[in-house]
Parts: C-alpha cells; sequence; structure tokens
C-alpha cells in the first residue's frame, strides 16, 4: 500500500496530517515553554522539596552512572579507533588524544549523558505523570491545593540539573579512558603522548560549554517529559503513546539544541 | 429545569449553591442548566444513569473545572473529594498521601502525625500508616481516600461513586461513614452515585439527572415510590421508560 492509500485509509489527507503533526507539536512547545516559566518561578519563590530533590537525583544520577559508563566505553572505542586509524596515516599520531578528547567534551559527553537520560528517564517521568492524570492522582493535588508543578516537576528538574552535568563529564572520563585504551592498543601510542596532547588542545571554554550543552539537555528532557505526562489524557493506551512521544521529541530537540549552541559557540568568525 | 420540591431549610444560607451552570466538551452539551442547594448538615444524593454528567458537576464544585455559563456559590473553600478510583499517590505511603492534605497548614510533625492518626482510625486503617496503596484492597483504598479527603475537617464533602465496585459489606460500612461523618462535622455533601443502596441509606435529599438535567428531586423514600416516569424507571431498574440506552 503507498503512502497516499495509507492517508486514505485513516479518512485524511496528507495535508491534513500534515497540519495535525504541526499543530500538536506547536501546542507541545507551547506547554513546554509554559511548564519551564511556572518552574522557573517556584524556584526563585525557593518552593523546593530538598528531600525529594535527593530522591530524584538518585534515581535520575545514581541509576544511570551504569547505562551512561557502557555507553561512553564503547563510543570511545570507536571514536578513537577511527581517528587513531586516519590520523597515523597522516603521521599524526601525536594528535590523537587532543582530537578524542575535543570531540568528547564538546560533543559526545554531553550527547551520550543526555540521551541517555532522555531513554531512561525521561520516558519514565512521562509514563508516571500521565498514569497520574489517568488515575485522577493529579485532580486529587489541585483539590488539596498542591500545585503539580511545584509538587512533581521542581524536585525533578532541580535533580536533573544537579545530576545530567555530573552524568555528562562522568561519561567525558569514561569516554577518554576508553580512548587511552584503543590509541596505545591500536595505534602504539602511549597513555602520556596522549594526555600531553589532551592538554594542549583543551581550553576552558570548553569545559563551559559542555555543562551549558548539559545544563540545556536536563532541561529539554524535563520540561518535554512533564508536559508530555501533564498534559495528556484518557487511558492505558495513552500512557504508551506518551512515553513515546517524551522520548521522540527530547532526543530530537537535544540533537537540535546541541547544533544551535555549537554553532553559537564554536562557528568560525 | 428543577422537577419536584426544593427542600429550604429556613434561615441559613445553604453550604453550596449551583445556578443555571451549563458545560460542553467537544461540542456536545453535557450540563443544560442544572440548579441546586446544598446546606450544612445535609446529604445530596445525585443519582442518574452513566455518562449523564454527574462527576462533571462535582468537578466544578472542587475547582478541575471551570463552567460555560452560570454561578457556583460556595461558603467554604475547605473541600474534600471521595474520588472514584481513590486517587492515592502510589509513590507515597498511607500516612504520606494523608499528609498532603495537610501541607499547607504548617503544622509540626507531632500535629500532623496526630490528625493523621485519628483520621486513620476513623476509617480502621491505623496499622497501614506505611503501607503503600498498591499493597492494599481495593475496599482499604476506598477507606484510605475516604481519610484524605476529611484530613482537614471539611465544610464540604464530595463523594465520587463512592461504593462502586465495593463488595456489599465494604459498600455499607463505607455508608456508614458518610453518615457518621454528616452528623460528626455537619458538612455539607453530596454523594454521586446510581448504587440504589448507597443513595437510599446516606442522603437527605436525592437529585435525579438525566442528560445534562435534574429531573426529579425528593427525599429517599419519596423517590422509592414515586410515580415520576424517570424515578419509576430509575429506582426500578426497568427497561421500559424514557431513560432508553443511547439517550443519556
Amino acid at each position: 500500500m503507498n503512502v497516499t492509500a495509507q492517508f486514505k485509509r485513516l479518512a485524511l489527507t496528507p495535508q491534513e496530517m500534515f497540519e495535525t503533526w504541526f499543530g500538536s507539536g506547536l501546542q507541545l512547545c507551547g506547554q513546554t515553554i509554559i511548564m519551564f516559566v511556572l518552574t522557573l518561578r517556584c524556584i526563585i519563590k525557593g518552593q523546593i522539596d530538598w528531600s525529594e530533590v535527593w530522591r530524584q537525583c538518585y534515581f535520575i544520577g545514581v541509576n544511570s552512572f551504569v547505562v551512561v559508563a557502557i555507553t561512553a566505553v564503547f563510543t570511545g572505542f570507536a571514536m578513537s579507533l577511527q581517528i587513531a586509524r586516519e590520523l597515523v596515516l597522516f603521521g599524526a599520531d601525536t594528535a590523537i588524544g587532543g582530537v578524542v578528547s575535543l570531540a568528547l567534551i564538546r560533543e559526545i559527553g554531553p550527547i551520550t549523558a543526555g540521551v541517555m537520560v532522555a531513554g531512561r528517564v525521561g520516558s519514565a517521568i512521562a509514563a508516571e505523570l500521565t498514569t497520574m492524570m489517568v488515575t485522577e492522582q493529579i485532580d486529587a493535588l489541585t483539590v488539596m491545593r498542591i500545585d503539580p508543578v511545584q509538587f512533581l516537576v521542581v524536585p525533578r528538574y532541580v535533580a536533573a540539573m544537579l545530576m545530567v552535568p555530573l552524568l555528562s563529564i562522568y561519561a567525558m572520563f569514561i569516554g577518554l579512558l576508553a580512548g587511552i585504551n584503543i590509541a596505545h592498543i591500536a595505534a602504539n601510542l602511549p597513555p602520556e603522548t596522549f594526555m600531553d596532547s589532551v592538554k594542549q588542545t583543551i581550553l576552558d571554554r570548553d569545559f563551559t560549554v559542555h555543562f551549558i550543552k548539559a545544563g540545556i539537555n536536563a532541561t529539554l528532557v524535563i520540561m518535554f517529559s512533564c508536559a508530555i505526562g501533564l498534559h495528556t489524557r484518557g487511558g492505558a493506551e495513552d500512557v504508551g503513546i506518551a512515553t513515546t512521544r517524551s522520548i521522540v521529541w527530547t532526543m530530537t530537540m537535544i540533537f537540535v539544541f546541541n547544533y544551535i549552541v555549537t554553532s553559537l559557540t564554536y562557528a568560525p568568525r | 429545569m428543577v422537577v419536584g420540591r426544593p427542600s429550604e431549610k429556613s434561615g441559613n444560607a445553604p453550604m453550596i449553591e449551583v445556578v443555571d451552570l451549563w458545560k460542553s466538551f467537544n461540542g456536545r452539551t453535557v450540563l443544560k442548566g442544572v440548579n441546586f442547594k446544598v446546606w450544612a448538615g445535609e446529604t445530596l444524593a445525585i443519582i442518574g444513569p452513566s455518562g449523564c454528567g454527574k462527576s462533571t458537576i462535582l468537578k466544578h464544585l472542587c475547582g478541575l473545572l471551570t463552567p460555560d455559563k452560570g454561578e457556583i456559590i460556595k461558603r467554604s473553600d475547605e473541600i474534600g473529594l471521595v474520588f472514584q478510583s481513590s486517587a492515592l499517590l502510589n509513590s507515597l505511603t498511607v500516612g504520606e498521601n494523608l499528609a498532603l492534605g495537610l501541607r499547607r497548614r504548617k503544622l509540626s510533625k507531632r500535629e500532623q502525625s496526630e490528625i493523621i492518626m485519628e483520621k486513620l482510625k476513623l476509617v480502621g486503617l491505623a496499622d497501614y500508616i506505611n503501607t503503600y496503596p498498591p499493597q492494599l484492597s481495593g475496599g482499604q483504598q476506598k477507606r484510605t481516600g475516604f481519610a484524605r479527603a476529611i484530613v482537614n475537617d471539611p465544610k464540604i464533602i464530595l463523594y465520587d461513586e463512592p461504593t462502586t465496585g465495593l463488595d456489599p459489606v465494604m459498600s455499607t460500612i463505607i455508608e456508614d461513614y458518610i453518615i457518621e461523618l454528616e452528623h460528626e462535622l455537619k458538612a455539607a455533601s453530596i454523594v454521586v452515585t446510581h448504587q440504589l443502596s448507597t443513595w437510599s441509606r446516606t442522603a437527605d435529599r436525592v437529585n435525579l439527572m438525566f442528560a445534562g438535567n435534574m429531573v426529579w428531586e425528593g427525599s429517599p423514600t419519596e423517590a422509592l415510590q414515586s410515580e415520576d416516569q424517570y424515578m419509576k424507571q430509575f429506582a426500578h431498574a426497568t427497561r421500559q421508560g424514557p431513560m432508553a440506552a443511547g439517550k443519556v
């Protein structure tokens, strides 16, 4: 069945399909921005439940350390292998450490941590909040005059802002260790030479950009997941849809914003 | 449209007054000019077939929905709502669920514990204070939701299908709580239900809803003996009558 036939079966023209998709996307972006503003307002007012923040830190951060480490190790292996292979051909093997570390600190570290947190934490948050909506738990909070944003979103956001930068820097170091190993095995490059190259290449600004990206990733994951969770109604099927939607949106936005930050900070002048 | 006798109690202003309430969802009108009043110490049962707009009224009363047209006058902002699904937060223990209702009162830990224990004793769940909701039976969850709704001694208590899905013994226990609370708290209560035993035992007045309107009002005894075509069909659960399937 071709695409037009499929649209006809769904009783939607391609234009209607695009309008529905675009409209819901635009609506979600609006809901996410409003949620972000409401969250910041609570934080500025000091309405933070710190015991819940620590609980969320454990869930978001500590429970993600293993998956982030595994992803970072294999990313470091693959990247170092590719870079080593090419640079050795040009006799520039002493630059392997610098190139690997630049890629890790500027792009791979924040993206690896962001994507893993989006997959593991963002989806769980969207599923949890949607279930709470469907089972009237959010209504119960509202009746008790408890602000759902203050109660549910603020602790998750504060915890993510603390833990995602930590995970990003952790992913970078794990990737770097993997890179040192592979460079040693594949290009016979001593770890000392690798580290000398790293020290000569990395600037303080790279760390600043790294933490900016990590903070943006934390914001995207929590705000999109919470906005999707707190605006979904329906039944069990909608919990699944909300979870998928959260992963798709947060991961896409991580890559989009990663490019925006990179272009603003590293574009040639 | 209000049919039947309004049971006004002389002298006191009603605790809840709903005037010409209208609400539509996606072009479908669910409430079509609903009017009623409830006084302190009185229990009003809103009965009717599923989908006729009963729960929508409760959501308006507790502020979860805003009317398209009409007015809701409440003499107290202290409202307790017992949800049909209990709506307990699964990540919190029974005690913590009750403590949620006390957050804004800035009480000490000891004062909070005392109130929580008092309410849990009232519903026979004092031993379950540290238990998580998924570990409770349906009846126990309902009773926890009940305790949470009354933790602030509200002046208005709303019950959304409080006995639906419970066995007859547990239904009777819940009905007894509703009666007990009416006497103890002197609260204005609204019970939304279609369970005959619940409205006939707990209510002082009964309003029958059909297709977004109040079509009959009277006491439970009058309801059971009524010759009104709507009330008769609903009270005697017959297929013949104006409330045919699909007309809701």
